[in-house]
């Protein structure tokens, strides 16, 4: 097969892991929004068709590659808009990041639609579930292929809406609704980064494209701006990754986002969003390595929130919490190993904690079970490890307890200094608006 | 242009602003006894009809069309990409929201009244001529004005929006007689032209609800009918006055487009920090509307090709998805009554449908990719980040701010524990009909934004050219900006 055909066919391979799932959106939404909405089993199947479909292509995209050693393939599909000088180009790489990244995000997402199908059977908001769940298989498959910052912002995006919405799954609880507004407000206040970074990037170098900010094979592409530049886009694409990925001071909202369906917990907060911001910084990792003292700024966040996790963690009494906890430790050792200029150890560590975190995750609903299936099979009670903090001093310990008991202050520091001074602000120009328009209209308006 | 290919461009612009307003007289008559919706419907259909016409015939000319007697650089009638754009975007929003608007709401002359103001408003989009321009603005808001004291309860509403409008009409009246008495963009013009430049910006400021002269937004979304609120500010009438006497003219008024440039963004940013506190979800939207339509004028003030092709992508952009909240908030509350946000409301079980829409609609407001406000939004923040950074970070700050207060409405109408007992409320087929395909426009102009975008920063490229004279004389101009308009 000469050149131009491996890229035709790795091209068509990379548009069906984008369009299957766009399909099956479309299938099942169209007919929502008609009033039709389609039974059970038609939905997840058509849902896990479009990831069996995108899993198959990924695989084959894998192989096509490995033969030519992972030189990347750049797929342009075309500018989406332009506007003068500025232009938004859908392009999309297929590369050893990418690839193995796609491989494992949709067929991670095909073993939890095969999971929820049951696990949701009748549920009343089975068909949401599973939009949803669709809509979160396109934008983690847009953000991993993307080659402009563009079309990684779209998947970045529909990442967050579809995480902030199933949190909200069971909107008749008052804890899941304001978990999910939680979250959201956290992600929204992130995403500023993202965004600033792209204008940052067009304005660099006239494009969103990847292959003009850096250029090689990853993971040892050479960075093409300068390192002010680079240090700018890196700091701002680790403050939007702070708030998908959990870290301090915005880890407030992972182990509330634990409210969602079990299957979406564990795909979002055990998998692959929780990851989300990892795999940014290493699809633009040539800019750390330009800017490397920014990577000292990802290893004092990352090893603060590993901590911070690891002490939190132990004092969680219900096992989903526990786990989120064990989540966000394990996403900031990841950031830690960014920092440090690793770049496969953090891949490999992504996928096997993805991996594990949702087996567990999913197997959360019967931990009670399996304990006691387990203390059978034993002849009785699983012995526990003696925790290394209770060798510390009592008086640390009571200490060590407190802190971990108010989840380390973090949440009461970000609610006193800044939530609540900003919305006492707010309201006060408010209530003084309403007196000013009553005033005005001379009677209070009727609402 | 000959007068046999300018009778087509007539009759369609003639139609635009007839449609509404022989409805308004159909209406009036009680033609149709058991609703005024479809008179209504009717004749904005013939709008927007006729606004797609207009659009079909200005691109096949392939540029401005100008038609009658010329005052101050603009004819009476004058078709550009800024008219062939937002005249059919201006009817379908009118037709969305009076094919939804419940029937409770729909009284006889609540309806005239607002056709009267619809056909005032889409004849204000057919011309460039400074004195029909003031004399189609004082048309559009006096029925609104009436509409909203005929409203039980509204008056006080009524009062507070003639307290301010009222003064912005003045100021526009005034200002665009000075201009036109000693014109500003004319070599040696006098103190009077300078005046009457900083009196029409005034008056845009206060029609777009730029802080301090924002209160009228909300005041009139908490006390008029939704779809009067929603005629009030979805066109954006002060808009298109400052693209028409300021924007149009930028030769003569530099200083005040700087003036508007530097007060948008920081109205878009309060707007959406005063969205975050509301209770009720009336003046949510009326906080938003107002933030929005600033962050319209911020890319419309702008030196940028970018920025001037944001701003008018946002305006299109922001009516669509914004006219859908509304349509669907009127829904709800036909259903519901008064919906307050402090306390979730537990509507998902009475409506999902609505619900779904809402979601929908909200997103599209605050930017989701694959919506035309996300392009919007992209195209306003690289141009603003661009030009000043301090405003770049506004932008994307009001886009923050309205982002987390759209979606903790919709968690505050729809969350909450379920009323068993309440009834479900349905929606109804033509409540359905119409919100899906202004949901399919929003995608489908997200989705393919291109020709939009396209026609837009033509017609951006155009005004620019003559903003850029006036703030750099004797430098090259910006790429991409053409020497003269088509």
């Amino acid at each position: 097969m000469n050149l131009t055909s491996i890229h035709d066919l790795v091209a068509l391979l990379v548009v069906a892991q984008l369009a299957a799932p766009t399909l099956a959106l479309l299938a099942i939404g169209i007919p929502l929004v008609v009033g039709r909405p389609l039974g059970e089993q038609t939905t997840s199947g058509l849902v896990g068709g479009s990831f069996a479909i995108a899993f198959v292509a990924a695989v084959v995209t894998l192989v096509v590659l490995a033969g030519r050693g992972f030189t990347p393939e750049i797929v342009h599909l075309g500018t989406w808009f332009a506007v003068g000088h500025h232009e938004a180009t859908i392009d999309l790489v297929a590369d050893g990041l990418s690839v193995p990244y796609v491989c494992f995000s949709t067929g991670l997402c095909l073993l939890v639609n095969a999971f929820a199908r049951k696990y949701l059977h009748r549920e009343p908001g089975f068909t949401r579930f599973f939009v949803l769940l669709v809509l979160f298989g396109l934008g983690m498959n847009l953000m991993v292929l993307a080659g402009s910052i563009d079309v990684l912002f779209a998947g970045w995006e529909f990442i967050g809406i579809s995480s902030m919405l199933l949190i909200g799954f069971f909107h008749e609880r008052a804890n899941a609704v304001q978990a999910a507004v939680r979250a959201f407000v956290t992600y929204r206040i992130c995403d500023a980064g993202i965004l600033a970074a792209g204008v940052v990037i067009h304005m660099a170098v006239g494009s969103g494209d990847f292959d003009k900010l850096f250029h090689g094979a990853w993971p040892q592409a050479d960075c093409l701006v300068s390192s002010s530049t680079a240090a700018i886009i890196s700091l701002l694409l680790i403050f939007a990754a702070l708030g998908k990925t959990a870290q301090v001071p915005f880890s407030g909202w992972l182990p509330r986002a634990m409210e969602g369906p079990t299957p979406s917990s564990a795909i979002f907060y055990g998998a692959l969003s929780i990851h989300a911001g990892a795999y940014v910084l290493l699809r633009c990792e040539p800019l750390l390595d330009a800017a490397p003292t920014v990577g000292w700024v990802l290893v004092v966040i990352g090893g603060g929130t590993a901590l911070h996790a690891a002490l939190v963690g132990r004092v969680q009494t219900d096992l989903k919490s526990m786990l989120a906890y064990g989540s966000m430790m394990q996403a900031g050792l990841i950031f830690v190993e960014i920092g440090l200029g690793l770049r496969v150890i953090p891949l490999v560590h992504v996928v096997s904690h993805a991996i594990l975190r949702s087996l567990q995750l999913l197997r959360s609903p019967s931990a009670l079970h399996d304990r006691h299936a387990l203390a059978a099979a034993l002849g009785g009670q699983p012995g526990n490890a003696r925790p290394w903090l209770s060798r510390l001093p009592e008086a640390w310990q009571a200490a060590l307890y407190r802190v971990a008991l108010d989840r380390g202050y973090e949440e009461m520091a970000v609610m006193r200094f800044i939530v609540e001074p900003f919305r006492g602000i707010v309201s006060r120009i408010d209530a003084a608006e309403r007196a000013w328009i009553d005033w005005l209209g001379e009677v209070r308006l009727r609402r | 242009m000959s007068s046999t290919s300018i009778v087509p461009v007539l009759i369609a612009c003639g139609s635009a602003v007839a449609g509404p307003l022989l409805a308004a007289g159909a209406v009036q008559l009680r033609c149709w006894r058991d609703t005024p919706r479809w008179p209504a419907v009717a004749g904005l259909v013939v709008s927007l009809v006729s606004g797609v016409a207009v659009w079909a015939l200005w691109n096949i000319r392939g540029a401005a069309i100008e038609y009658g007697p010329r005052l101050g650089g603009g004819a009476m009638l004058h078709v550009d990409g800024v008219t062939a754009v937002l005249l059919p975007f201006v009817a379908a929003c009118l037709v969305a929201v009076i094919g939804t608007t419940p029937r409770r709401a729909l009284d006889v002359r609540g309806t005239a009244w607002f056709l009267s103001g619809a056909a005032a408003t889409c004849g204000l989009f057919l011309t460039a001529h400074p004195l029909l321009i003031v004399a189609l603005a004082v048309a559009a808001a006096l029925p609104v004005w009436r509409a909203t004291r005929d409203e039980p309860g509204g008056r006080p509403a009524a009062r507070v929006f003639a307290i301010t409008i009222v003064p912005s009409l003045c100021c526009l009246a005034i200002g665009t007689a000075m201009m036109l008495a000693d014109p500003p963009w004319d070599p040696g013009s006098g103190w009077i032209g300078a005046l009457g430049g900083w009196l029409v910006a005034v008056a845009v400021l206060i029609r777009e609800g730029v802080v301090p002269f924002h209160f009228w937004f909300p005041a009139l979304f908490a006390g008029a009918p939704f779809h009067v609120s929603l005629l009030a500010t979805v066109p954006q009438v002060g808009s298109y006055a400052a693209v028409r006497l300021l924007i149009g003219h930028a030769d003569g008024v530099p200083n005040e487009l700087v003036a508007l440039a530097q007060l948008a963004p920081v109205t878009a940013v309060y707007g959406g920090a005063l969205a975050l506190v509301q209770r009720d979800l009336r003046r949510l939207i009326g906080y938003l509307a107002f933030s929005q339509s600033a962050l319209v004028l911020a890319g419309l003030a702008g030196t940028l090709p970018m920025e001037l092709a944001g701003g008018l992508t946002l305006w299109v952009a922001s009516g669509l998805s914004l006219t859908g909240i509304g349509v669907v908030a009127a829904a709800l509350e036909g259903r519901a009554g008064p919906l307050r946000l402090d306390l979730p409301q537990g509507r998902f079980w009475d409506a999902p449908a609505l619900a779904g829409f809402f979601l929908l609609f909200g997103l599209a407001t605050i930017g989701l990719p694959g919506t035309l406000s996300f392009v919007a939004d992209d195209l306003i923040i690289a141009g603003s980040l661009a030009e000043h950074l301090h405003g770049g970070i506004l932008v994307i700050l009001a886009t923050v701010f309205s982002g987390i207060a759209v979606m903790r409405g919709w968690f505050g109408i729809f969350g909450g524990p379920m009323i068993i007992d309440a009834p479900r409320h349905a929606i109804l087929p033509r409540e359905r009909i119409v919100m899906a395909v202004l949901l399919a426009t929003v995608v489908g102009l997200g989705i393919v934004p291109g020709p939009l975008v396209r026609t837009l920063e033509q017609a951006a490229t155009t005004l620019l050219s003559k903003r850029h004279d006036a703030l750099f004389p004797g430098t090259e101009r910006l790429p991409g900006v053409p020497d003269h308009e088509p």
